[in-house]
């Protein structure tokens, strides 16, 4: 029985909690604290990808917010989308965003997603997330660090 | 599939341009009038058999019908079970013909066959006698093999008629043989008089007896190794033969198991269970593991008929062993099950081959990976098929549960104090009927969910069309005796219960368990009533569906969204589940057992090594029974063939010389 003697040296590890920011979205089910995201990379390069890997894993623990991803849009309440989007992945991402049941909420991730970055205008590129679909929340960085995806993350879910 | 069969396909919803015309309307004539007299033939089996199940023994003899010693008929609870059973199975294959045989452009000598077949099938637990009973099986064997050959036109089907043809006539040699001995030792030729004198056969005989039938009804039953005929004629008959062959003929094999060597030898020394246990398990997890990967439909019917037919055996075997060893109680309880297996079996397999003539009279394809989509196309159909699934799957609400559930308990309820063999055998077979179980509820997963739901995969199948009223009704009745196995098996009881009586060897004068709306069995724990599980099942349903409503009120109206698709644009009936897909892992597992011979094949593109032009994947499966023992056995006579043919070379004066030969040996020896 020594790992729980192990689990109660080691304690939480976990990143402390900042302060709550204002909630500025209404969540789209009604209900504070719940907020099932699907996640389309539309054309990133990754870096994206780690950060939010990070803000979900048990170092900043999104989760204890009341954010969680899920594996179908069916089972979601918005889409969280990152990297500009390119031309193969433009249906994709319009038809992810019609299988969200509404209302929902969008949440664009890192600078690509937000204004096209250093891609904006590439022949590969039919232009930044908010171009193409509407957007609720915006968050900025290159990529953003954890700590800013989730203070995102609070501002709809409330917590 | 003929020609004016596929020209039906391209015109879906359009009638049959030959309707209407003198030709059709003395097809459907004939048709309704082979049916009809099927049918016919099947109530007077099931009204007979019920008579003689409840009332006292019939007897019939007819001097003059063949010399010598004459037909005779003695028709008792036991034989009234299975002329019963047959002729129900006939009732809904006759009706159900009607539809089937204009749809399929029957040639008016099988429509003469099929009554026949019945008939043979219905006087071969009648018969009273070994020259009686061999003569019915004759005719059974003979016009079941006609049948077999209805579409002779096509070279497979001549192919399974041969292998079947000589497979049964081997059969019938083994039990001409054994009755033969059987009724020199036992000292007259009528079964009452051999069974009156069986006390005094000597145990050399007996044991030649057994070894003799086993091999010659197992053959007929399709247990393993002698199963080879089974999963190639089931596909290649007409669908109704293989309702009648599946779901009453191997019955005769059973039939003659129980009646030979059970009744008249009765009871055995512990090996003869032992032996019919093993051949039993072994049958039972073969067919359903040949099922569970088979991909064409009705070869996996057939091959899930040798393993209903090896749990049956299995369960007499138990009946046998327990019954050697004095455990009258629990030998009672898996006769009982045996023999309720063998009705719910019959009850399934008939409604699952009639709905697979269904699906093959609509697309003309029996293979799976074609077929899909079928429950919007032909939902009648598909109800049906899906009771059969579920009679076959050993579940609550299906046919087969309570058979199975009764022959678990009576293995797992088997005294094995201090004795060894039983505490080895019968742990061993309720892990056999567990698995076999396990796995038929795969195959039947796979045939129903592949074969019936999901999108088409074929042309063909995407323009079936639903079955006609005739044999929506046939299988319509079978459906409803699946109902009844499943939920009221009260009905059967006293029915089960006289057979039972009139197998005084097994279970002797024990009391079978009590199949009232609580199943129970007298002294042992254990109680079970699958009217209460339907019941729980549907009012656990109703609470769903009203909470669900009561939940959402309030919700907003739902609207109609794209299908989700992962991103991309639409599915395409090429994504979904094949059949051999669905049973690759089964495959994978059993790879020892199946030998599968599988060949991917890698095409790279000549630019570059990482980019693939094509992939092509190739599976064979074929049955490793035949592989190893049937296959050396016919290049040995084909050898010894061709070596004889050597003395066959054209000449007359040759082929004189030898008959002068021949005629000169007689008469030295007979001098």
């Amino acid at each position: 029985m020594s790992w729980i003697a192990k689990i109660a040296r080691v304690g939480r590890i976990v990143e402390p909690a900042l302060d709550a920011p204002k909630t500025t979205v209404v969540p789209p089910t009604g209900i504070a604290g719940s907020l099932q995201l699907r996640h389309v990379d539309a054309g990133s390069c990754n870096g994206c990808e780690l950060e939010i890997a990070g803000a979900f894993s048990p170092v900043y623990d999104a989760e204890r917010f009341g954010a969680r991803m899920v594996a179908s849009p069916r089972h979601a309440d918005g889409l969280l989308a990152s990297g500009v989007v390119t031309h193969n992945m433009h249906q994709p991402l319009l038809n992810t965003l019609n299988s969200v049941p509404q209302p929902r909420v969008v949440i664009a991730v890192g600078d690509c997603a937000c204004n096209g970055a250093a891609f904006a205008g590439g022949y590969g590129v039919v232009g930044s997330v908010t171009d193409v679909i509407p957007v609720d929340v915006e968050v900025p960085g290159c990529p953003p660090t954890p700590q800013q995806i989730i203070t995102a993350l609070r501002t709809v879910t409330g917590r | 599939m003929s020609a004016a069969h596929t020209a039906l396909h391209d015109s879906p919803g359009v009638p049959a341009p030959d309707v209407g015309s003198p030709a059709s309307g003395r097809a459907r004539g004939l048709a309704v009038l082979s049916g009809g007299l099927t049918t016919a033939l099947g109530a007077v089996g099931v009204a007979l058999g019920l008579s003689v199940i409840f009332g006292a023994p019939r007897h019939l003899r007819i001097g003059w019908l063949l010399p010598l010693v004459g037909v005779t008929f003695d028709l008792g609870p036991l034989g009234g079970f299975f002329v019963a059973a047959t002729g129900a199975v006939s009732i809904a294959v006759g009706i159900y013909v009607v539809g089937y045989a204009q749809r399929e452009h029957w040639v008016r000598f099988s429509l003469a066959m099929l009554p026949l077949f019945v008939a043979a099938m219905l006087l071969v637990p009648a018969a009273g006698s070994v020259t009686t009973f061999l003569l019915a099986w004759e005719l059974m064997a003979a016009a079941s093999l006609v049948l077999v050959l209805t579409e002779h036109h096509r070279g497979e089907v001549r192919s399974a008629g041969g292998f079947y043809a000589v497979m049964t006539q081997l059969g019938f040699a083994a039990i001409l043989l054994a009755l033969v001995v059987l009724s020199a030792a036992g000292r007259g030729d009528a079964f009452a008089t051999i069974a009156a004198h069986s006390g005094g056969i000597s145990t050399g005989t007996r044991t030649a007896v057994f070894l003799l039938t086993l091999m010659g009804f197992g053959s007929k039953a399709g247990l393993l190794p002698l199963h080879a005929w089974l999963p190639r004629a089931h596909p290649e008959a007409p669908s109704p033969v293989s309702a009648l062959m599946s779901a009453a003929m191997v019955n005769m094999g059973i039939y003659g198991i129980i009646r030979i060597d059970v009744q008249i030898l009765g009871p055995g020394p512990h090996w003869w269970g032992l032996t019919l246990m093993i051949f039993g398990a072994l049958s039972a997890v073969f067919g359903v593991l040949q099922a569970s990967v088979a991909t064409d439909l009705k070869r996996l019917l057939a091959y899930s008929t040798t393993e209903n037919m090896g749990l049956i055996t299995l369960a007499l075997g138990a009946a046998t062993l327990l019954s050697s060893y004095g455990a009258h109680q629990v030998a009672a309880l898996a006769m009982t099950a045996a023999l309720l297996l063998i009705l719910s079996h019959s009850a399934f397999k008939t409604l699952a081959f009639l709905a697979a003539g269904s699906v093959l009279a609509a697309t003309g394809l029996r293979d799976l990976d074609k077929l899909g989509g079928l429950a919007r196309r032909m939902p009648g159909t598909t109800v049906m098929f899906g009771i059969a699934a579920l009679g076959a799957s050993g579940l609550p609400l299906g046919a087969g549960f309570v058979g199975e559930w009764l022959l678990l308990q009576s293995l797992i309820h088997s005294p094995h104090d201090n004795n060894t063999l039983l505490a080895l055998t019968m742990p061993l077979s309720v892990g056999a009927v567990a698995l076999t179980t396990g796995l038929g509820i795969a195959a039947m997963v796979k045939a129903f969910g592949v074969g019936f739901l999901a999108r088409p995969r074929s042309a063909a199948a995407s323009a079936a069309r639903e079955a006609p009223a005739t044999m929506m009704t046939g299988m319509a009745i079978a459906a409803a005796a699946c109902a009844v196995f499943a939920l009221a098996p009260v009905l059967l009881s006293p029915v089960l219960r006289q057979v039972l009586a009139a197998v005084p060897t097994v279970g002797g004068a024990a009391a079978g368990p009590v199949l009232g709306a609580y199943l129970r069995l007298p002294g042992l724990a254990g109680s079970m009533s699958p009217g209460l599980i339907a019941a729980a099942l549907l009012i656990a349903v109703l609470i769903a569906l009203g909470l669900a409503r009561w939940g959402g009120r309030r919700r907003p109206a739902s609207a109609v969204a794209p299908l989700w698709a992962c991103g991309a644009d639409s599915l395409s009936p090429r994504m979904q589940y094949t059949a051999t897909s669905f049973a690759e892992p089964l495959q994978r597992v059993f790879d020892n057992v199946l030998q599968p011979d599988t060949d991917v094949e890698v095409t790279h593109f000549a630019e570059s090594q990482y980019l693939i032009e094509k992939v092509t994947y190739r599976t064979l499966l074929a049955d490793p029974v035949e592989q190893r023992l049937y296959l050396p056995v016919v290049r040995a006579v084909t050898t010894w063939a061709q070596w004889v043919r050597r003395a066959h070379p054209g000449s007359v004066h040759l082929y004189l010389a030898y008959g002068a030969l021949g005629l000169l040996i007689v008469l030295v020896i007979a001098r």
